[in-house]
């Protein structure tokens, strides 16, 4: 069908360009500003990625911020759409709050009225053409350079180059169209035209993506006389509407809080649209008072147009500002979190977003978020693995009582445990890392690396609990309570160190979770089961026999691997959670080298 | 805001920080003394305990944590 469809258009498109020199003049102008509208934003994103982060950090924490933020990038950058994206992304990544999102949105949408104070006021007056040239020059020769920054620089000028290019072929096509024919014969009056008008606004920016697009060729329409004022506001407020759309396909892929946000931004959108039309009559006599007061000539549709289409969003976002906070109180009801995914059902990544790839920042939080997602999940597979559940070591049970209370093996499929709630994750967040480390500097990859692997050293923790797990219900139904003793030792051991591992992802105080995490480096030397002597105690007494004795020595290896696999994960997530942190918190933990250090002296201790 | 302020607003924002080792350093010295802290808290808690596993986990925190400080202490 979409196949159809675009073979459809193309010969349509033929047979007119071939009937019209200047719809093709026109069309060739859309296509060249859209053009120039994918390169400024890949420019932006590669450019300006990080530094936007920054702002981002400091300057939305409070409501009329974020809306000033939104305000300022969007006139920046010359893309509400880009800025919604972003604020999705950044969202999904947990970066910021819905409300906070909101604010930007809001932002966004009076910063995009800059668009059409820019081409009203001086894309139309000034033969913009002449200035397109020279960045177009410039822009691929720094698109030529090896540097990041300056590739993006070099996209940055060439999307202005091809913006202005786009605009003049516009501009010099409805000129042309002057004398051929008069388009404004099409111009419907009253209520119905400003619905069917505003409808158009909506289709053509949908198709297009892009409501700087559509403002573009309203604004062209309307210099040349090709269309009538009271259609062209009426196709400002669609443009308006249907630049929503971005956002929504933008959602698709996000989380939760993105497609809120995404909501958010259609509802505001569509009611702005909607004021807009019902109070047009009003609107245009402030306009034409606020002309008068600007000077603005009396046949200057394209300010006053520009007028409009500034107060109509302003008042959108005055009138929606109070209730930003019942907004976000009902998309949260409306959109509720699952309670939680069930233990056997399939799991799926919460926080990797592709757009969070254009920021280092932002990529390095979501790796750290979903990385603790991929634990948590591996947390309750490993316990299960230890016949036991999860909810037994979050709670404040003894050790010795919960091994009493899961006295019997846990027969669970590990195996499609982890298919379901693992795998695919897991293989997300490898991808997402290695694109993440082809993308940004040496500084980046650094933290992003060891987070990288500590999603292995869950995964390998996963398999040497498989691995595990078949002695271990074996042995925990056994007859012979010698074996079983070990069994239930190793589940001790491993469940302490669970337990300590929640309290280092959960504590605020730093000192606790650097003490835990060389304790827990420490405490390892338990799993030895060979030096302390056990083992042999359990031979020489006839107590196990060797077959079970051999089963009992490789599976304290894999419970050693589990314990120091997991600490690692621990350590890592810990060290590169705040990156600001991150050496002076690596340096006060203690490594294998001051563990054997320490060991070595309490044992001479012991021999003197 | 004063202008020094301002640059150092400015420097944090695009990721410029000429106090760098400055700052380590701080953080480290404030991380000795929540360690410090807490070693006095389990001293503590280990004149308390009666339990000999307990007592014998303290001991073993109270020397890593006094670890800690020597490593903390020698990279000041």
């Amino acid at each position: 069908m979409k196949r159809l469809i675009l073979i459809i258009t193309i010969v349509g498109l033929s047979y007119v360009f071939m009937q019209s020199n200047n719809i093709l003049n026109i069309s060739a102008g859309v296509a060249i500003f859209l053009f120039g509208m994918l390169s400024l934003e890949e420019g932006f994103r590669s450019f300006a990625g990080g530094i936007l982060e920054g702002v981002l950090k400091k300057f939305t924490n409070k409501q009329y911020k974020s809306i000033l933020f939104g305000a300022i990038t969007t006139s920046i950058m010359q893309s509400s759409s880009l800025v919604s994206i972003i604020s999705i992304s950044f969202i999904s990544a947990g970066l910021i709050s819905l409300a906070q999102g909101i604010g930007i949105i809001f932002g966004a949408n009076i910063g995009t009225t800059t668009g059409a104070w820019l081409i009203a006021g001086f894309g139309l007056k000034v033969d913009i053409a002449k200035y397109a040239m020279p960045m177009l020059v410039f822009g691929t020769i720094f698109m030529f350079q090896s540097s990041k920054k300056a590739k993006g620089l070099g996209y940055i000028l060439a999307g202005l180059g091809f913006l202005f290019l786009g605009i003049a072929y516009m501009k010099e096509g409805f000129d042309a169209f002057k004398a051929s024919i008069d388009l404004t014969q099409f111009s419907v009056d009253g209520i119905k035209g400003v619905l069917l008008f505003t409808f158009i606004g909506i289709l053509a920016t949908v198709v297009m993506q892009s409501s700087h697009a559509t403002l573009v060729l309203i604004i062209t329409a309307l210099a040349a006389n090709q269309i009538t004022y009271e259609n062209a506001l009426a196709l400002a407020i669609g443009s308006n509407v249907g630049t929503t759309i971005t956002a929504v396909i933008g959602s698709l892929t996000a989380g939760l809080e993105g497609k809120k946000l995404a909501t958010a931004h259609v509802l505001f959108n569509v009611v702005t649209g909607i004021i807009a039309i019902l109070f047009i009559n009003q609107f245009i006599k402030v306009v034409e008072l606020t002309a008068g007061v600007l000077h603005v000539a009396q046949d200057d549709y394209t300010l006053k147009l520009a007028i409009f289409h500034t107060y109509f969003n302003v008042l959108g976002v005055a009138l929606m500002y109070p209730f930003i906070s019942t907004l976000v109180t009902q998309l949260n009801k409306i959109f509720k979190k699952k309670a939680s995914v069930g233990a056997e059902e399939s799991d799926d990544v919460r926080f990797i977003n592709d757009i969070a790839l254009d920021f280092p920042d932002t990529a390095h939080k979501v790796l750290i978020k979903e990385t603790r997602h991929l634990y948590y999940n591996a947390f309750d597979i490993i316990s299960r693995g230890l016949s036991v559940y999860k909810e037994d070591i979050t709670s404040g049970m003894e050790v010795d009582d919960i091994i009493a209370l899961r006295n019997e093996p846990l027969h669970v499929d590990l195996e499609e445990l982890y298919e379901k709630r693992i795998k695919d994750i897991y293989g997300k967040i490898i991808n997402f890392a290695i694109l993440a480390q082809g993308k940004f500097g040496e500084d980046v990859i650094r933290d992003i690396v060891p987070i990288k692997n500590a999603n292995i050293s869950i995964v390998e923790a996963i398999k040497a609990t498989k691995h595990m797990q078949k002695n271990m219900i074996k042995y925990l139904g056994s007859n012979n309570e010698y074996i079983k003793e070990q069994y239930n030792h190793i589940r001790k051991n491993l469940i302490k160190h669970l337990r300590s591992m929640q309290v280092i992802f959960n504590s605020s105080e730093e000192d606790v979770a650097i003490l835990l995490l060389s304790k827990l480096k420490f405490d390892a030397k338990k799993y030895d089961i060979a030096a302390n002597k056990a083992l042999d105690n359990l031979i020489r007494n006839n107590q196990v026999p060797y077959s079970m004795a051999t089963s009992l020595m490789n599976d304290t290896t894999y419970a050693f691997n589990i314990a120091s696999q997991l600490t690692e994960v621990a350590s890592t997530l810990f060290v590169h959670q705040d990156k600001n942190l991150r050496e002076e918190r690596e340096a006060l933990i203690l490594n294998n080298a001051d563990i054997a250090k320490m060991s070595n002296s309490a044992t001479k201790e012991v021999a003197i | 805001m004063s202008g020094g302020r301002f640059i150092r607003k400015m420097q944090g924002l695009f990721g410029i920080s000429p106090a760098g080792d400055k700052s380590k350093e701080k953080a480290i010295k404030e991380l000795i003394e929540k360690l410090k802290e807490r070693k006095k808290l389990l001293r503590k808690e280990l004149e308390t305990t009666t339990d000999i596993r307990q007592r014998e986990s303290l001991k073993d925190s109270i020397k890593i944590i006094k670890k800690q400080i020597d490593k903390g202490k020698d990279i000041l």
